[in-house]
């Protein structure tokens, strides 16, 4: 019962961790107190399920109630629908433009060079897949373990891409403007600020793809720690933990 | 707010039990079924969503005990007992109008 309630019950982990341990020890609870009155296990264990394992409509009800308050909201309002791809479009288009701006301002000849395209499209790039991870965390109150690690691994290569096109950037202004350079030190001076500036460039949209996700670390450890606990609930002799936790038990 | 009738049976009747003594989810569904002679039966988990929206609400207090299996304890709270009153008149009066209407002596 406590494994098919924990895959199929869709709410926050915190929240699931606590319906399923007081489900479960409220299931068993009741089958002891049925059993104490002379009912045989198997009856006592059917008519506590009846009694506690929620129907689909009960269900829908409890994840309803423990959905995230920002969800709820989007639920009742009926913004709920597309919102993910609207975040992530929304923020793509921003932080891509905010990068292009900085690049324009500061050396409008790399903004419209392929690198300096390149690297606006990964910082957009970085925020649509960091806007998708906090909308499963505060909209939809779960981010699965398969998705996170996908967007996780996704924002590792998109950070790599940025600290490398930064690098490129950085060598690609170093090559073309120290060779075109006559001996002023002025001149050496401002190329030399050309290449620092795409450098930094590209480690500062690494460091904001970084700092970014480490805004959602402490919510992500607490949620795998929820996850991890409701693991040991359903393998534990629970009388209703399930026939797998059951079969392990004997 | 208009809540329905069925739904504010049922937080009076989790309330009432409450008012008792604190219980844990399967103690408030037993006792409403036993003190109802089985007329009013939580069943498939029906109890849990109403536990949960009257201690969002504040009307109910739950509590964790134990380590490693815990269990839930609930507790009526002031505004649990304040509503129990109020939600017990109105209930009278919907029924004392309700027999009127549908009752043996009810007006043609």
């Amino acid at each position: 019962m406590l494994e098919a309630l924990a895959r199929k019950l869709k709410a926050p982990p915190r929240r699931r961790l606590e319906l399923i341990e007081e489900l479960g020890a409220d299931a068993e609870a009741l089958q002891e107190e049925l059993e104490r009155r002379g009912y045989d296990a198997r009856t006592a264990r059917r008519i506590a399920a009846g009694r506690v394992v929620p129907s689909r409509e009960v269900l829908a009800e409890l994840e309803a109630r423990h959905a995230p308050r920002l969800g709820r909201w989007t639920r009742r309002t009926g913004v709920a629908t597309g919102i993910e791809r609207m975040g992530a479009a929304v923020t793509a288009v921003l932080a891509g433009a905010a990068m292009l701006a900085v690049l324009w301002r500061q050396d409008p000849g790399a903004a419209g060079g392929l690198l300096g395209w390149s690297l606006a499209g990964v910082v957009a790039l970085l925020s649509s897949n960091w806007a998708r991870a906090a909308k499963g965390l505060w909209i939809d109150g779960d981010l699965p373990v398969e998705k996170r690690r996908t967007l996780w691994e996704r924002q590792v290569g998109l950070i790599l891409a940025a600290v490398s096109l930064g690098g490129l950037g950085a060598a690609w202004q170093g090559y073309i403007a120290l060779g075109a350079v006559e001996t002023s030190s002025g001149e050496v001076w401002a190329a030399v600020q050309r290449v620092v500036f795409f450098g930094v460039l590209g480690v500062g949209a690494a460091a904001f793809g970084l700092l970014g996700w480490l805004a959602l670390l402490p919510r992500l450890v607490t949620d795998e720690a929820c996850e991890r606990r409701i693991s040991a609930l359903v393998t534990l002799p629970f009388r209703f933990a399930g026939k797998r936790a059951e079969a392990r038990r004997q | 707010m208009q809540i329905t009738l069925s739904r504010r049976i049922n937080e009076l009747l989790v309330l009432a039990v409450l008012e008792a003594a604190p219980a844990h989810g399967y103690q408030i569904a037993l006792s409403v079924e036993e003190r109802s002679g089985g007329l009013f039966v939580f069943q498939h988990g029906t109890l849990y969503p109403i536990l949960h929206r009257l201690e969002a609400e504040a009307k109910l207090r739950g509590e964790w005990h134990g380590e490693g299996r815990r269990r839930k304890t609930y507790h009526i709270t002031a505004a649990g007992r304040a509503t129990l009153q109020a939600g017990a008149a109105e209930l009278e009066e919907q029924f004392r109008v309700l027999l009127e209407l549908v009752g043996p002596n009810r007006v043609a």
